[in-house]
């Protein structure tokens, strides 16, 4: 009994924190959605860009004898670099012209992004799986009294977890407390009010789409030190979609709570279901789960009901 | 005050009555225990000042909003809520505020879409397009063609209706709502934004139609003229209550009326 | 001057409303029948260039036209009702495993008595195994009737994953092959065996010409409009009395049918044996991206988008190769990805209706020349 419940918290516990690199994601969806209405697929690839840019400078750099915390400090600010310059280039080449298209034109056009920055990031960075090694990657034994074995709990996971808090905190400060956020909620309620007080749109969705890249670099050095850089990271950063549809679009707590129900449902279900059903329940069990809260809730669990009008 | 030489109709059977009807989204109350009823072969404007509760009134009708109460009545079928699809089935069509044409389609396949509701062939036989289905399609091509040359727009029935200029886009609408043979054709302001000439097209395809094919009309306008000379009989909201109801002369010489629209204080 | 449509007077609707009212486009029809059906068999019978060996038949044409099918299916699900689809893998997927659970035999132990049906030919075995494509489509349709747009793309996605899982991981799907890979029957038409490349060709050529021809009259028809209607605007058109419950799902049937069959002559005729991998997600973007490509809501724009997409890589391939400079295969497939993005957005940009608008437009210029309009 005991160590059945052992197992199942640490199951919960590694699915939670696992859990919260969705949330990671999902963020840098719901910045870029509430600000612009873009339902932007192209996140998972800015976090694969992120990634490689990160990796590949922070190799070159240690490659070249600089010592590794400068080169860490310098990698970072290549990468972030290279996410500017993502988030212009979009605004100016795609958004931009794209501007008050419905919300389906603009998503494929995102899913354009995508290929692009796939194709890119692979074309300059290279396509092979690289290493990155900026947290601990070993594991600790806690409650060894209460449990037999004790709680393993992975510590990228936990490092995970407190980037992803400070990174919400970061970002709440900035949209309730500067005047760059208040701007981006400004154009979040509507565009065209914000526009006639003399909000640049352009400059918003440039600012909103440096953010969500910034986001994505968070979510790669996490992402990249557990499983390290690799084309895959595409795949994983798509189950944020389910995580954006169980907490709503538009909610940053949503996002949070949503990757952690994901998280810690696909590792309880593989865990439990698994062995009757066949193995690698995590591959779906996201998009089902998220299925079947759209047909209970088709606003998310945190979104608001939307009034047709006509 | 059309025909000055008879009496306006004001005989005719209840088409459709709305009895004590109450409306609210969350808290806030868009209509609150309005009747009224529309008889068979008249013109009825419903009138009143902005957020008077007018589409929300139409949306009742044609069943899109639910009414939380109230009953309504249509050729003598009493319901507390209409759904789209019937009333759309009993012979109710509608024209929008804002256009709501179907902007990827042809102003002839607008048309024709009005047409839904009457044909009859599965999809295997349209899958085909041989027989029966090709001559469903030609039969009812040949109504719509009669409604394109009733609004006088063949010129412009291949173009995409999102290129037409609004004024064709409102004409355009109408016949798809004509292409229903409705029994109660529902106008939300169907001169909003028009230039006088194009008022005074739009009010003749109006009276053509209630004449030629004895459609019952209820109308939003807020053009007052229009309002007077198209009307056999008035009903006046102001937020969501009925305060006036009656012919355009009984209607324009009430005083509550004229408060509402000038903002005397009550 | 040779493209003009004076003194070609309709006398009847029926005239008026056929698939192409200008002569001069009906001529242009046949005559690409003609070489689809007489001329490609004739070049590959005298192996004259570029039909000499088999690549053309077997790397392109067959692909290519399997592919459109495959677009047509998602055309109307997308192009012309307006619901986003990311899981046409998933329906091609479930046509190709059914028309070979079809092909090989049906058994299902129920405990008491089991259910068995024999080994079908392989043409019923096709049908059906679209009919259940169908199917499911209507099962994943039904959200549809609830949510829209974006959060409709992932309920697509959840199709595609599940069923990526489902063929991997239930045996029974496969005949407990051990290696998870699974060949097709023989291709025994009323007792004609298609072998041959050009044979094979041909089958798709009937396939895709007999649907096509189908689609295009059902999108021109009253449940095209019916689509069309509920894409543009939904609520007027359900306020008009179209049944949105009805008009979806009857897209959502017919898009998934005909990927389902293009599915089955995917894994029969083009791959002979298949894995799972063969109807991944990569393989609903493609698609997705040949509607886009080719024109969203038009059965012409699927062939064009079709071949675009198909003829990108080989080409990107190729042209450098040729002009002395080679570049390694893994740049060409990360070129692709640039070379397809851009296009997609570019055209968003300036012509969301895809080449077949292009060439719409163009063709209106040439009937107009040499006066602008």
């Amino acid at each position: 009994m005991i160590i059945a419940f052992g197992q199942f918290l640490e199951v919960l516990v590694s699915g939670l924190l696992a859990g919260v690199l969705y949330s990671l994601v999902a963020l840098g969806f719901v910045l870029i959605f509430k600000a612009s209405g873009v339902f932007n697929f192209a996140q998972g690839a800015m976090v694969l860009l992120a990634g490689l840019a990160l990796v590949r400078s922070l190799d070159f750099l240690v490659a070249n004898g600089l010592p590794f915390w400068a080169a860490i400090i310098a990698a970072l600010l290549f990468a972030a670099l290279i996410m500017a310059i993502t988030a212009f280039l979009v605004e100016r080449f795609v958004l931009g012209p794209l501007i008050n298209q419905d919300g389906l034109t603009l998503f494929m056009s995102t899913i354009g992004v995508t290929f692009i920055i796939e194709g890119g990031a692979q074309m300059l960075f290279g396509s092979d799986v690289y290493p990155l090694r900026l947290f601990p990657s070993d594991a600790w034994f806690l409650f060894e009294g209460s449990f037999p074995g004790g709680l393993l709990v992975s510590k990228i996971d936990v490092w995970g977890g407190m980037i992803a808090a400070v990174l919400v905190v970061g970002l709440a400060v900035f949209f309730q407390q500067t005047k760059t956020g208040r701007a981006l909620r400004a154009v979040a309620d509507d565009h065209a009010a914000a526009q006639s007080v003399g909000i640049s749109l352009n400059w918003i969705w440039f600012i909103v789409w440096l953010v969500a890249g910034l986001v994505a670099l968070v979510a790669a050095t996490v992402w990249g030190t557990k499983l390290g850089v690799q084309f895959s990271i595409v795949f994983l950063a798509l189950k944020a979609l389910p995580v954006l549809i169980i907490g709503g679009f538009t909610s940053v707590p949503g996002a949070i709570v949503g990757g952690l129900i994901v998280g810690a449902g696909e590792k309880l279900a593989e865990a439990y279901l698994g062995p009757f059903i066949g193995g690698g329940i995590e591959y779906w069990f996201a998009y089902v789960l998220a299925l079947v809260v759209l047909m209970a809730r088709p606003q998310g669990l945190f979104g608001e009901r939307i009034i047709e009008r006509i | 005050m059309r025909a000055p030489d008879g009496p306006p109709v004001t005989s005719g059977d209840v088409l459709l009555s709305i009895d004590n009807v109450s409306l609210s989204f969350g808290g806030v109350k868009a209509i609150s225990g309005v009747s009224f009823d529309i008889r068979k072969g008249e013109i009825r404007a419903i009138i009143g000042p902005n957020g008077a509760g007018k589409t929300s009134m139409l949306n009742i009708i044609n069943g899109f909003y639910h009414p939380q109460q109230g009953i309504i009545t249509f050729k003598g079928e009493a319901r507390s809520k209409m759904r789209p699809h019937d009333a759309a089935d009993g012979g109710i069509a509608r024209t929008f505020q804002n256009v709501a044409l179907f902007r990827g389609m042809s102003a002839l396949d607008n048309i024709m879409a009005g047409r839904t509701l009457k044909m009859k062939r599965n999809m295997f036989w349209q899958m085909l397009r041989i027989g029966p289905a090709l001559a469903e399609e030609v039969e009812h091509r040949h109504r719509v063609e009669e409604i394109i040359d009733f609004l006088k727009i063949q010129e412009i029935r291949r173009t995409p209706v999102s290129r037409l200029p609004y004024g064709l886009q409102k004409r355009v609408e109408l016949g798809r709502a004509l292409a229903m043979e409705p029994e109660l054709l529902l106008l939300d302001e169907p001169m909003a934004g028009m230039n006088i000439e194009e008022k005074e097209d739009m009010s003749r395809f109006i009276l053509d139609v209630n004449e030629h094919y004895g459609t019952t009309i209820a109308l939003i306008e807020h053009d007052m003229g229009v309002v007077m000379d198209l009307s056999d009989r008035v009903v006046v909201l102001d937020h969501g209550i009925k305060i006036a109801d009656g012919t355009p002369q009984e209607v324009k010489s009430n005083q509550a009326v004229i408060d509402a629209y000038l903002g005397v204080a009550h | 001057m040779f493209y003009r449509e004076t003194g070609q007077f309709k006398t009847s609707y029926a005239a008026d409303m056929q698939i192409f009212p200008i002569r001069q486009d009906r001529i242009a029809l046949w005559v690409v029948l003609a070489i689809a059906f007489l001329g490609i068999p004739l070049l590959d019978q005298l192996q004259v260039w570029p039909f000499g060996g088999e690549y053309m038949l077997r790397a392109i044409l067959i692909p290519f036209l399997i592919l459109s099918l495959a677009a047509i299916g998602l055309n109307i699900l997308t192009g012309y009702c307006g619901q986003l689809s990311l899981g046409s893998g998933a329906f091609m997927a479930i046509g190709a495993y059914s028309a070979y659970k079809f092909g090989t035999g049906v058994h299902i132990p129920l405990g008491l008595f089991n259910l068995s049906i024999p080994p079908l030919p392989v043409l019923p075995s096709i049908l059906l195994g679209a009919l259940m494509s169908a199917f499911v489509g209507i099962l994943f349709g039904i959200p549809s009737l609830r949510i829209k747009g974006l959060y409709l793309a992932v309920a697509t996605l959840a199709a595609q994953f599940f069923f990526d899982w489902v063929f991997i991981r239930v045996k029974w799907f496969t005949n407990y092959n051990s290696s998870g890979s699974v060949s097709a029957p023989d291709l025994n038409f009323f007792g004609y065996v298609v072998n041959t490349p050009i044979d094979r060709y041909l089958l798709c050529l009937v396939f895709v010409s007999i649907f096509a021809l189908l689609a295009k009259n059902l999108v021109r028809g009253n449940i095209g409009r019916q689509w069309m209607a509920t894409r543009d605007m939904d609520i007027a058109a359900e306020l008009m009395g179209i049944r949105p419950l009805y008009a979806k799902l009857t897209a959502f049937a017919i898009s998934s049918f005909i990927m389902g069959v293009a599915g089955a002559l995917w894994a029969f005729v083009y791959l002979g044996a298949w894995e799972p991998l063969a109807f991944s997600i990569d393989r609903s973007f493609q698609i997705l991206f040949m509607v886009i490509i080719g024109g969203l809501g038009s059965i012409l724009g699927s062939f064009l988008g079709a071949a675009f997409i198909l003829v990108l890589p080989i080409a990107l391939d190729q042209v450098p190769h040729a002009l002395g400079v080679p570049i390694s295969v893994e740049t060409v497939s990360h070129l692709v990805f640039i070379v397809t993005g851009t296009l997609i957005c570019w055209l968003l940009i300036v012509e969301p209706r895809g080449f077949a608008r292009l060439w719409l437009t163009g063709k209106e210029k040439l009937r107009l020349w040499p006066y602008p309009y």
